[in-house]
């Protein structure tokens, strides 16, 4: 590792030198995986053309004008591939470990866990009311509007909980409106509002959009609960 | 292809959208990751966008079982103009709706009909600004390379 790694490695946090450590280690890798296919390109051509790439096949420091007929009758030895594949798995693993990584420090720093607030949707039954879109006001400003495949609809049903919103807030009271259309318990076009005054307090805040069926009055029921 | 290197988006992953469908049903780009989509940008005023509509109708037909798949956005503000245009341009396809053309501003549609070819991968890798007589011919090409990939 060069000092300029290692002096930034030094002085951020742990996490972020773990990180940059990884991504130094992976270009280590790469750099030195590059070379290695250029070293083993004559083998792979002995095995493929054996007579016209003879010469190139012999062990360092013999010419081919000493042995050429040795080369030629030489038995043809199937290069290890199983090093370099198990190398490329490694590569793409890591590669997947820092993806996820820059992931978690992207978030970490668009959204600080002091002013972060994140608003989720789930949805139980859904007799009464097929989702269309939702549309979330935060302090009376349109902070997204989503619209939903059946696909994406169906995947609520079964029980997935979707991230709508990810945002930032300051300390204080705080007010989400959230408003749903769709169709409603007879194939009708629906639209309910549901709203919520909450305080944001240092700390992260989870709000979460229910919708599910109320049997009693065959009607959709929309809350937004907030996950102490 | 001078409009093909003029297009900024070539290359870059298609930003991706949801819009409603003239038959009533939302359509997600990202839901056909995985499959080689066409992306036709047009409008009822646009004189070749019928047949270039028509054109490619048949491709999808030919080639969904590759994993071809289409998406025309209408860029109309008159919807029922929109959807009468494509009930006279009956497609085997989605025929989504843009009035407030903001998928069209994230495309940077500046000409009708408009057509992208985004890969398996989700990535844009070809725009043509026009349809011409014989287009056809070089959409196929391309798109055959995009199913073989």
């Amino acid at each position: 590792m060069n000092s300029f790694g290692a002096n930034m490695i030094r002085s951020t946090p742990a996490w972020i030198a773990r990180v940059t450590a990884m991504a130094l280690s992976l270009c280590a890798t790469i750099v030195t995986g590059a070379d290695a296919p250029l070293a083993a390109a004559p083998a792979t051509a002995a095995v493929t053309a054996p007579a016209a790439t003879a010469p190139a096949a012999t062990a360092p420091g013999a010419t081919a004008a000493e042995e050429p007929a040795t080369d030629a009758s030489a038995p043809v030895v199937a290069p290890d591939t199983r090093a370099l594949d198990e190398e490329i798995q490694s590569i793409k693993k890591d590669v997947v470990d820092l993806n996820r990584d820059l992931f978690v420090l992207e978030e970490e720093l668009l959204f600080p866990a002091n002013t972060q607030v994140a608003v989720f949707l789930s949805m139980d039954v859904g007799e009464f009311f097929a989702l269309d879109t939702v549309e979330l006001r935060m302090d009376d400003k349109q902070v997204t509007k989503y619209l939903y495949t059946p696909r994406e609809a169906e995947a609520l049903l079964k029980g997935g909980v979707q991230r709508l919103y990810l945002g930032n807030l300051r300390v204080g009271n705080h007010e989400l409106v959230a408003l749903f259309t769709g169709k409603g318990p007879n194939g009708q076009d629906y639209s309910r509002g549901a709203q919520l005054r909450f305080e944001k307090s240092v700390g992260a805040k989870y709000l979460e959009l229910k919708i599910s069926d109320q049997q009693r009055k065959h009607q959709p029921e929309f809350e937004i609960k907030d996950w102490e | 292809m001078a409009a093909e290197r003029a297009y900024r988006l070539l290359g870059a992953p298609a930003p991706d959208f949801a819009l409603r469908a003239t038959s009533g049903s939302n359509f997600r780009l990202s839901e056909y990751r995985g499959d080689v989509v066409l992306v036709a940008f047009w409008g009822s005023s646009c004189g070749t966008c019928g047949q270039q509509l028509g054109v490619l109708s048949r491709m999808v037909d030919t080639y969904q079982s590759a994993g071809l798949t289409a998406l025309a956005v209408n860029v109309d503000d008159d919807q029922a103009a929109a959807a009468a245009f494509a009930a006279a341009h009956p497609v085997s396809f989605p025929v989504l709706l843009d009035p407030a053309k903001q998928v069209a501003r994230q495309y940077q549609v500046d000409n009708l009909p408009m057509l992208l070819l985004i890969d398996r991968g989700g990535a844009i890798r070809h725009a043509w600004r026009a349809y011409r007589t014989g287009s056809d011919a070089h959409y196929l090409e391309q798109i055959r390379v995009l199913l073989d990939e």
